[in-house]
C-alpha cells in the first residue's frame, strides 16, 4: 500500500484506445464525453467498429477530442465506408475484423474473408496506368483511377474511390457474392468469379456511382447503394 | 556547377506520334533563344534526328565512340549549322544493337550535361531497353501523345513506368491536333486525353502540313522562325517550359467555321 494512487490509475489513465459503444442507435458524442473524463493520454486511437461514420461525423469526432486537448491518431473500423471517410479527412484509418462475428449468418459475406483472418483487405491510393496489375487475397479499395489497360483483381469485392476504365475481376477464386463498385463504371470488361462481361456501349450519367454484381446469372450493373457496400465485404 | 542542367526525355510509347519532331523543333527554339542545347539521339536504332536537323551528313563519331575513349567528347558533339547555341549527340550506330547500357548512357549525358544548359534526349518508341536506357539518364519528361486512342493508351502505360523510376515532372504535349475535327467530336478531345493521363499539359501543337515540307527538308519550322501553326506552338511549348506563363491554344477557336461553332452549341449539354 505504498503508492495507492499509482495502483488505481493503472491501464486506465494511460489507455490510448477508445471503443465506441456497442449500441449503434446509442450517442455517441455524449459516450465519448464520459470516457474521456478518464483518459489522460493526449493522442487517441479509436475503434469504431460496426459505426458507420461520414466525413462530418469524423470531422466533429475530431473536433470534440481537441477540445479537451486530444489528438485523433487513429481510426479502426469494421466498416469500409468509415475508413474511407477517415482517408477523406486525411486520417490513418484501418479496416478491422472482429472474431466473433465470424460464424454470424449474414449471406452476403464473403467467404474467403470470413474464415481467413490474414486475407485482409488491399487500400491501394494513386491512378492505376495501362499495364498495371494489383491484387488482393482479401477486397480490394482503391482510390484513384484504373484507367483502360490496367487489371485490378481480387478474392473479395472491389470498390473503386474514381473511375474504373480498365478491367476488375472480383471473387476471382469463385465467390460470386463478389461485388464491383466504382464512382464511375465504364470499364473495358468486368468479371465476377467465372463470369465475364464486356462493359457498357454508352457512358453511364457522371456523378452516379455503380455498382456490378452476379444476378439470375449474369453481371449486371445497377446505382450504388449505400447499404449494399456495407453488407458486400 | 553553378546551374542545374535540364535533362528532359521526350518519349511517348507509341512511335510515330512525333517525339523526334518535337524534338528537334524544341532544340532549335532553345538554341535560339541562346540556351546551350544538345539533342541526343537515343533512337539509335533507327536513328533519324539528325535527318531532321539536316544534319546527317556531318556525323563522323558517337557516343559509343566517347565512351570507349577512341574520340572527345566535342568531336562527337555535331554543331548545328545554323543555329551554334544547338549541338546533336547520335547515341550510337544503327549497325551495334546491343552495346548501351543504362550505365552507359548516364554517363554519357553526365558527360554532355557539364557543357549545356538543356540536354533534350530522344527516346525510341516502344518500353524496352532502348527506353529503359534512355530513362536511366533523364531527369524530367515530356510525353508527347496524339488524340487517338492507342497513344493515349501507350502514353499511359509510359507515364506509369517513368513514375516508377522516379521522373518528376513529367509534362504532356499533346500533338497533332485538329481543331475542324475535335470540335465536331470526331477525334477525342483535349478533356478526354488529360482525363485519362492527369498530366499537367505543357503544350497543344496544332496539325500543320507545314511540319512535313519542313522534316523533308532538313529544316526544323522553329528554325525559320516561320509563323505557321505548328511553329507557334512549339515556341509556346519553349517559354512554358522555362516556367513562363503563356495561355493554351484553344482548340475550339483555331480555324472553326460558324458552322462548327453552331454544332457544337448544338451537342451542348445543358445540365
Amino acid at each position: 500500500m505504498k503508492y495507492p494512487e499509482k495502483n488505481h490509475s493503472n491501464g486506465f489513465h494511460n489507455r490510448k484506445e477508445i471503443k465506441f459503444p456497442y449500441n449503434t442507435n446509442s450517442d455517441w458524442r455524449n459516450y465519448l464525453k464520459i470516457q474521456l473524463n478518464e483518459i489522460n493520454e493526449k493522442s487517441l486511437e479509436i475503434d469504431c467498429h460496426k459505426w458507420f461514420l461520414s466525413c462530418s461525423d469524423i470531422q466533429e469526432l475530431k473536433i470534440i477530442l481537441e477540445s479537451r486537448g486530444h489528438k485523433l491518431n487513429f481510426i479502426r473500423s469494421q466498416l469500409p465506408e468509415t475508413v474511407v471517410s477517415a482517408f477523406n479527412v486525411s486520417l490513418r484509418a484501418e479496416l478491422t475484423i472482429e472474431e466473433s462475428q465470424q460464424d454470424q449468418k449474414d449471406p452476403l459475406q464473403s467467404v474467403e474473408i470470413k474464415k481467413d483472418n490474414s486475407h485482409y483487405p488491399l487500400f491501394h491510393q494513386g491512378t492505376l496506368r495501362s499495364g498495371d496489375r494489383l491484387e488482393s487475397e482479401g477486397d480490394l479499395f482503391v482510390f484513384g483511377d484504373v484507367n483502360p489497360g490496367a487489371m485490378v483483381s481480387a478474392k473479395g469485392s472491389i470498390m473503386i474511390w474514381g473511375r474504373l476504365l480498365g478491367i476488375a475481376h472480383a471473387g476471382k477464386a469463385g465467390n460470386s457474392k463478389a461485388k464491383i463498385s466504382a464512382l464511375q463504371l465504364i470499364p473495358l470488361q468486368l468479371r465476377i468469379a467465372e463470369k465475364i462481361a464486356r462493359g457498357p456501349e454508352e457512358k453511364p450519367l457522371s456523378g452516379m456511382a455503380e455498382q456490378a454484381e452476379i444476378k439470375e446469372g449474369r453481371i449486371v450493373i445497377n446505382p450504388l447503394q449505400t447499404s449494399e457496400v456495407i453488407t458486400s465485404i | 556547377m553553378a546551374k542545374e542542367t535540364r535533362v528532359i526525355l521526350i518519349c511517348s510509347g507509341k512511335g510515330g506520334v512525333g517525339k523526334t519532331t518535337l524534338t528537334a523543333n524544341l532544340g532549335i527554339a532553345l538554341a535560339r533563344q541562346g540556351k546551350k542545347t544538345a539533342v541526343l539521339d537515343a533512337d539509335f536504332g533507327l536513328r533519324n534526328l539528325d535527318l531532321l536537323l539536316g544534319l546527317e551528313n556531318r556525323i563522323v563519331y558517337t557516343a559509343q565512340e566517347v565512351l570507349e575513349e577512341s574520340c572527345r567528347l566535342d568531336q562527337a558533339l555535331v554543331k548545328h549549322k545554323q543555329e551554334a547555341n544547338l549541338s546533336l549527340l547520335p547515341a550510337g550506330n544503327p549497325r551495334m544493337l546491343d552495346w548501351l547500357k543504362p550505365e552507359d548512357m548516364k554517363k554519357i549525358v553526365e558527360m554532355v550535361s557539364e557543357l549545356f544548359d538543356f540536354v533534350l534526349i530522344d527516346c525510341p518508341a516502344g518500353v524496352e531497353d532502348g527506353f529503359k536506357n534512355a530513362v536511366a539518364a533523364s531527369k524530367e519528361a515530356i510525353v508527347v501523345t496524339n488524340p487517338e486512342v492507342s497513344a493515349v493508351r501507350d502514353a499511359d502505360r509510359v507515364i506509369g513506368l517513368l513514375n516508377s523510376n522516379g521522373i518528376k515532372p513529367i509534362q504532356l504535349v499533346l500533338n497533332r491536333v485538329r481543331p475542324k475535327m475535335m470540335a465536331s467530336q470526331e477525334m477525342l478531345s483535349v478533356d478526354d486525353v488529360t482525363d485519362i493521363l492527369a498530366l499537367p499539359l505543357l503544350g497543344l501543337v496544332l496539325e500543320d502540313e507545314q511540319v512535313i515540307v519542313s522534316t523533308n527538308r532538313g529544316e526544323p519550322l522553329t528554325l525559320s522562325g516561320s509563323n505557321s501553326p505548328a511553329a507557334r506552338c512549339y515556341s509556346n511549348i519553349v517559354l512554358r517550359l522555362q516556367g513562363e506563363e503563356v495561355p493554351l491554344i484553344d482548340p475550339s477557336k483555331e480555324g472553326s467555321s460558324i458552322g462548327d461553332k453552331f454544332r457544337r452549341l448544338m451537342q451542348t449539354k445543358i445540365f
